[in-house]
């Protein structure tokens, strides 16, 4: 498959500026860079969602045409998306021959066959999923599992995948990868793309980096090292190293007793002191997500204390973990983070309306300039404070969610997967900000499914399991093995 | 919609004006005065004194439950209990004046009835809020739930008069004033004015409107997600049961039935003004705009003297007219994004 000359442009931004780009059979490539890199454009113009302005794409040499995603199926080009595109009310096997339910002139659908048919594929894949169960009651794993079996009924040759490990576990990820090697033999063509480097060094066969709508260089993963591979992306050198801070450690802000609760978070007790960072380690699933969520008030306890400042706090609903200045920066931005359709002064004024109003009144050059202050100190990029925020990046959006609660006034920062889905360049901008936080002396506690990240950030770590707390680390104890041997540890 | 207007300015076409983006964004505006326009020059009794009054008053009826409406809009939800609650408002009304305010001596009491009007609209209001709290209710069970009501309401109205029409036996003084002349226009305007500017001033108007844009996000920020569903529920059974008080006032009469359909011409004004009904935008300005539309052209067509099934007909394409409009607009504003 060959991609020649591509152009894209959309009103004010050039997306993809004469790509060229050609993939062999059987290779797993990477396709990487920053948000808005353009590798989604490049993707969507693959699989006909998308029509580039201008260019060519050939498939075995043969100039092909793809004006819609029926087009591209035919040709053998799938994508899966990160978010899924599986219907949830209808089962696996449903989902699987979606749109080719009844085979050749039948009007009627063959149940039986349907469901063998499926079952094969999920079988070949390795995966033991009832084709019957609905797409709804599957975890994001088997999702994913459902979406390369979809590609693998079309016979797919080429399959992009884009960032197929967010929401998978370490043993989720390596079953993937298991299958992506399975595909490669089989002579399908695998587009990987990725923030994760590390995944793209353990699977990739090349690696292929956008910048700015253009490719900047394409090479074998043996010949290149991550250092390399980011400083192509951002455009300038740059290290993988977190950023380093003087912690200055006060009194103890937040005290929670024997949390109990959900049936996710048994029993856990910890304490988190002014100017910390405590991250939080644990799989999907551990209950690390629901702990904090009930110590913000979104999920109930059913038993335990949480002390604020040595007080009881009587946390049921974020209303009251925002009154005891807790801020709350949920994993998904798009969902519970913001309101894309409003613009950023109605997305970080509305943590503490009465702040800009006066007399009952709503005062606009108030909020405007609160805002304009945060969008200086947090370096935030945007055109206009009437702008939706629909068309900022991801990046840009989290430092907008991190804005929302520093204008509530909150003390004590909840960052649940802080850097999920945001570029090298956004992530180091991040830690820097929450350095610059803790400095002020505001206290973070951080969840990441990147473990590296809760390691360098943090000045302590919960090892969290089950719904148990299994340990505590500090210092030079802070390392992958330490956390990985605490969390397996018996009770 | 301002900057799109702009932007066609720019644009330097040799009038210097885009017609899309006008028509986009003044479309409806255009349309009535094209309805006003072709009635005026078809019908001249169309444009006179009496028969516009008669279209502003005519307005009001499904203008109060309207302008609650653009709310219950703009938090992503519906009323449907709204005709329901302006048949019952009424019956209690008349049922009251004629124990109450039977001389002129008793004149005053006019005002305690609109008290308990409110007081009803707010119950009714208030139960539909927090049922559709109590479940967490969204889009869809406020559609359902208020459908309930809507039958439990009017059933009650219909239990409350035995199915019976209610002659208002006294009709003058204060009560009648309310449905004559000039005052209830005005009166609606100054309601319609004060919507709008706590819609887009106060810190009630910028929480229903940031839960219609994202509710969970509205949540997880700390609002009372709660609180402002049932309070917004309550405003749209008090102006409900305000046009049932205002039905009685102009006709001197109330039946158990008088507001059926009237939550669909509400929903229809809401739609025509352009507010979408996935919540989180939206104006009251625009809904009243909607109302004018509807009964404007409802008038037209009757002083054109065109037999009512017609006249369903271009209710109907008008409706639908503007819906399209509206997704036209929003797929312009997705593209130009």
């Amino acid at each position: 498959m060959e991609m020649r000359n591509i152009t894209k442009a959309f009103p004010g931004v050039v997306a993809l500026d004469n790509i060229d780009f050609c993939v062999e059979a059987g290779e797993v490539r990477s396709l990487c860079g920053e948000n808005g890199a353009g590798k989604s454009t490049m993707m969507k113009i693959l699989n006909g969602i998308l029509q580039a302005d201008s260019g060519a794409i050939m498939i075995n040499g043969n100039p092909v045409k793809i004006e819609n995603t029926q087009e591209a199926q035919k040709l053998g080009l799938s994508l899966i998306f990160q978010e899924f595109n599986l219907i949830s009310t209808l089962s696996v096997a449903e989902n699987i021959y979606l749109g080719k339910l009844t085979g050749g002139n039948n009007r009627l659908v063959n149940w039986k066959e349907l469901q063998k048919k499926s079952a094969r594929l999920i079988k070949e894949l390795g995966c033991s999923i009832d084709v019957r169960r609905k797409v709804s009651e599957l975890s994001p794993a088997e999702k994913q599992m459902v979406e390369i079996a979809k590609a693998l009924a079309v016979e797919s040759t080429i399959i992009a995948m884009d960032e197929p490990t967010s929401s998978l576990s370490t043993s989720e990820i390596k079953h993937l990868f298991t299958i992506i090697r399975r595909l490669k033999e089989s002579g399908i063509t695998v587009i990987y793309i990725s923030h994760k480097l590390e995944e793209i060094f353990e699977i990739c066969d090349s690696v292929t980096v956008m910048r700015d709508g253009k490719i900047i260089k394409t090479l074998k993963t043996a010949d290149t090292n991550e250092n390399e591979l980011i400083s192509m992306m951002v455009g300038r050198p740059m290290s993988m190293e977190f950023p380093k801070r003087v912690s200055d450690i006060g009194e103890t802000v937040l005290k929670v007793n024997n949390l109990s609760g959900n049936g996710t978070v048994k029993n856990i007790s910890f304490e988190l002191h002014k100017g910390e960072v405590l991250g939080i380690a644990g799989l999907v699933g551990s209950g690390r997500t629901e702990l904090v969520e009930m110590i913000f008030g979104a999920v109930r306890s059913d038993s335990g204390e949480i002390l604020i400042k040595g007080k009881t706090a009587r946390i049921n609903s974020p209303r009251d973990g925002k009154a005891h200045s807790i801020g709350f920066i949920t994993e998904d931005r798009k969902e519970t983070g913001l309101a894309l359709a409003y613009n950023i002064v109605e997305n970080i004024v509305i943590t503490k309306l009465e702040k800009v109003f006066k007399r009952g009144l709503y005062r606009k050059g108030d909020a405007n300039r609160h805002v304009t202050t945060f969008i200086d100190s947090l370096n935030i990029k945007t055109s206009s404070l009437n702008q939706s925020l629909l068309n900022i990046s991801g990046g840009n959006q989290q430092k907008i969610v991190i804005a929302k609660w520093l204008f509530s006034d909150a003390e004590i920062l909840i960052m649940d997967e802080p850097t999920r889905g945001i570029d090298v360049g956004a992530k180091y901008a991040i830690y820097l900000l929450m350095n610059e936080l803790v400095a002020q002396g505001k206290s973070i506690i951080m969840i990441s499914s990147e473990l590296p990240e809760v390691l360098g950030m943090s000045d302590r770590v919960l090892v969290i399991n089950d719904g148990r707390m299994k340990g505590e680390l500090t210092g030079d104890d802070i390392n992958s093995e330490k956390v990985m041997s605490v969390a397996l540890m018996q009770a | 919609m301002k900057s799109d207007m702009e932007k066609g300015v720019k644009k330097g076409l040799p009038g210097g004006v885009d017609f899309g983006a006008v028509l986009r964004t003044y479309g409806i505006v255009i349309g009535l005065m094209i309805i006003i326009v072709a009635a005026a020059v078809l019908e001249p009794t169309f444009l006179t004194k009496n028969n516009v009054l008669n279209i502003l008053r005519n307005m009001i009826v499904t203008g109060l439950s309207a302008l609650s409406m653009t709310y219950v809009f703009m938090l992503g939800m519906m009323d449907l209990s709204v005709g329901s609650i302006i048949s019952l408002s009424g019956v209690v009304c008349v049922t009251l004046a004629n124990k109450f305010v039977q001389t002129d001596a008793q004149d005053a009491n006019t005002y305690p009835i609109i008290l308990v009007a409110v007081l009803l609209g707010a119950v009714m209001g208030a139960v539909n809020g927090s049922i559709i709290t109590l479940i967490k209710g969204r889009l869809g069970a406020s559609f359902i739930i208020t459908y309930g009501t809507q039958i439990v309401f009017s059933a009650i109205a219909m239990l409350y008069t035995g199915g019976n029409f209610i002659f208002g036996s006294y009709y003058k003084g204060t009560y009648a004033a309310f449905g004559k002349g000039l005052l209830p226009i005005w009166l609606f305007l100054v309601i319609a004015a004060m919507m709008q500017f706590i819609l887009k001033s106060t810190k009630y108007g910028k929480s229903i409107s940031f839960i219609g844009a994202n509710r969970d996000c509205a949540y997880m920020s700390g609002l009372n997600v709660g609180k402002y569903i049932i309070i917004t529920f309550i405003v749209s059974g008090i102006c409900s049961a305000l046009s049932g008080f205002y039905v009685t006032a102009r006709i001197g009469s109330a039946t158990p039935i008088q507001g059926n359909g009237y939550e669909l011409n509400a929903i229809a004004a809401c739609v025509v003004g352009g507010t979408s009904m996935q919540g989180g935008t939206g104006s009251v300005i625009n809904t009243v705009i909607g109302v004018l539309v509807l009964t404007v052209l409802n008038n037209a067509l009757n002083v054109l003297g065109i037999d009512s099934n017609s006249q369903l007909l271009f209710r109907g394409v008008i409706i639908i007219l503007s819906v399209t409009l509206d997704m036209f607009n929003k797929k312009y504003a997705v593209k130009k994004g």
